[in-house]
């Protein structure tokens, strides 16, 4: 039998049971829906951390001992750290073996709710443009410059369209570009060069209804890029040891706790993950199983006018993947829109980094969540499709 | 048989009868029951062109006669050969197409599908084999016309008559031209008028296409019809009258 031919079929068995089909196609719909937007999920809090890190462009970086999380939490969800280190630093780290740009960099923030700031509580990150290697070669890439005075770009999520200007602390700064997104606070993020920030906490004084402190002589962190060649590891333990009072932390190694939260949240969706599965296959075996059962002599017939075994095995698995299938899209077009419509809540709530995963991946994760229901399915349907193809056909017509 | 997977109708080669069954026995056994004999070392030979009616009263095994000479039922002893093939030792695709090329089936109780039209219904068995002909539909469409149901084709069986649905039954049981018919007490559910009908046509059908069709029934008022009658009786057969009409074989075989 034709495959055209027992689509058709199936589609018509389907609809002849209509409480049947939608109880299976809530099956396939829940778990295709759970396995896609667990996927994204994970996905895109992978991706942003990729980002994110990425966007640093540093091999290793250097934070006050201690503060590892708390510059982690800083750039990822923008809780700012209170934590300074001495600038002099930044020459000890330079001078470290395997160093080849040490970049200091100073976090700030805007203030709640003033009427001197345009925007609340927005996260600044002022970086060094003589040294900085993070954001300098996107803006010479893209503005053919680098940053002046009263000068600003944002991350994607900055509000203020570019070329527009933005106020904070009463100080008037040329917004002129925005970053790609990366799913964390850089993209709630100013970025600004020292001098800028300098000068904003001198104007803050008479401007800003509470004046921006800079501690004299500190900067919150500082980024290095190793020499070609050079293990950033090995580089990470030397600047450890040479200057005291500081942690260095290498790239795979940054972001550890969002890593890690990441890693838990995956394993409690898969938890609930299989246990939804192992719910549906219950449901599934027994709904199936039924519907084979009633089924037995109209199975027998077909069988009679010349129907093999594995016909009746293939048509009886086409009938639930029918329906798997319609509702396995349901449920994969209902996450993959649900997430792309409440990622930012869902991220929030989650206390994790996320980035909408692009175009390839996300197809991925709805290939796999389909894959996932439609197995689900298959399995299920395959338990009664072989017991009942397996029965002499003259004993199933006498039921 | 060749070793191909396509199953051949089996041709009449006027020496081999088309059905041959020899010291076949059915036993049926389930657990916490005595085990049920329900033929008896039967040897029967159907010749090409016979029209042989069945009778026998309820459980004497007219239905598993049926079933074991479609290959529907698998005996407990003895073998079943339809034109010279014996079915059960072919695999179950090959014998299943081999059933769908040669036998038509005309069940005792509703078997048409009731999510398919009666167009389609008639068409299953073209759907089933191996290659669907384009003429598949015309020719239902003829049968559905000769068994007196035309303009019905779009209709759902529900909407049908218990009569009618069996007109349909008879249709897609001939819709593979098959060379033998299998009818299980096909007017058991039907008032006399209708089944009086239904054994015209089916009458009708043997006298125009030679078909072979091996009838059951325990209607005693069946008696008479047919070319040869045959009488079972606790899973045996034994011959009850050789009418001789219709076909130009001697009836034989029958132990």
């Amino acid at each position: 039998m034709r495959l055209g031919r027992l689509t058709v079929l199936a589609l018509r068995t389907a609809a002849g049971d209509p409480v049947r089909s939608w109880l299976i196609a809530v099956c396939a719909f829940a778990i295709a829906a759970f396995a896609v937007s667990t996927a994204i999920l994970v996905r895109g809090g992978q991706e942003s951390l990729h980002l994110a890190a990425a966007r640093l462009g540093a091999d290793v970086v250097v934070v006050p001992r201690g503060a590892a999380t708390e510059v982690d939490g800083a750039l990822l969800m923008g809780t700012v750290s209170r934590r300074w280190m001495p600038a002099a630093d930044v020459a000890r780290v330079a001078a470290v073996r395997g160093v080849a740009v040490a970049s200091p960099q100073i976090y700030l923030e805007s203030l709640s709710h003033a009427s001197c700031c345009a925007v609340s509580d927005m996260f600044v990150v002022a970086f060094d443009p003589r040294t900085d290697f993070t954001v300098e070669p996107w803006l010479r890439r893209q503005l053919g410059g680098t940053l002046g005075v009263q000068q600003a770009v944002g991350g994607s999520q900055v509000t203020t369209p570019v070329n527009y200007n933005i106020m904070l602390y009463g100080y008037t700064m040329w917004l002129r570009g925005k970053l790609e997104p990366t799913g964390t606070n850089l993209d709630r993020s100013l970025f600004i060069t020292l001098p800028t920030a300098y000068a904003m906490a001198r104007a803050s004084r008479t401007t800003a209804v509470k004046p921006l402190v800079i501690p004299k002589d500190r900067v919150s962190s500082v980024m290095v890029k190793v020499t070609p060649g050079a293990d950033p590891a090995r580089v990470a333990g030397a600047i450890s040891r040479a200057v005291p009072g500081v942690s260095a932390v290498v790239r795979p190694q940054m972001f550890a706790v969002e890593r890690t939260q990441i890693a838990g949240l995956l394993h409690v969706m898969l938890v609930v993950l299989a246990m939804l599965l192992a719910l549906a296959l219950v449901v599934l075996v027994l709904l199936l199983s039924m519907a084979a059962h009633e089924r037995r002599r109209e199975l027998g017939v077909l069988r009679a006018l010349g129907a093999s075994r594995g016909v009746v095995v293939v048509a009886l698995l086409a009938e639930a993947l029918v329906v798997a299938c319609a509702g396995g899209l349901a449920g994969a077009a209902v996450a993959a829109f649900g997430v792309s419509l409440f990622h930012t809540l869902i991220a929030t709530r989650l206390g994790i980094p996320f980035v909408y995963p692009g175009g390839g991946a996300l197809t991925a994760e709805i290939v796999a969540g389909l894959g996932l229901s439609f197995l689900a399915v298959g399995v299920a349907a395959a338990v009664p499709a072989l017991r009942v193809s397996g029965e002499e056909p003259a004993l199933a017509m006498r039921e | 048989m060749s070793g191909s997977d396509e199953v051949q109708p089996p041709a009449g080669n006027g020496r081999e009868p088309l059905v041959s069954l020899a010291g076949v026995s059915k036993v049926y056994e389930a657990p916490r029951s005595l085990p049920v004999a329900a033929l008896r070392e039967i040897d029967l030979e159907v010749a090409a062109g016979e029209f042989v009616v069945v009778t026998g009263r309820s459980a004497a095994g007219k239905t598993t006669l049926l079933n074991v000479i479609a290959g529907l039922s698998r005996p407990t002893a003895g073998a079943v050969r339809i034109g010279g093939t014996d079915l059960w030792r072919l695999p179950d695709r090959r014998r299943s197409r081999l059933r769908n090329a040669t036998v038509g089936f005309v069940f005792q109780f509703p078997s048409l599908l009731p999510s398919l039209t009666v167009l389609q219904n008639v068409l299953l068995p073209l759907s089933l084999g191996p290659a669907e002909s384009s003429a598949g539909n015309e020719h239902a469409l003829a049968l559905l016309d000769m068994v007196g149901l035309g303009g019905v084709e779009r209709s759902h069986p529900r909407r049908l008559s218990a009569g009618q649905q069996q007109r349909v039954v008879i249709a897609r049981a001939l819709v593979n031209r098959p060379r033998l018919l299998l009818a299980d007490e096909p007017t058991s559910n039907l008032d006399e008028q209708t089944e009086a009908e239904i054994m015209g046509l089916l009458e009708r059908i043997h006298g125009e296409t030679g078909t072979t069709v091996v009838l059951v029934t325990h209607a005693a008022d069946l008696v008479g019809r047919g070319t040869r009658h045959l009488v079972m009786t606790d899973g045996a057969v034994r011959p009850a009258a050789t009418l001789g009409r219709g076909c130009e074989d001697t009836p034989r075989g029958i132990s």
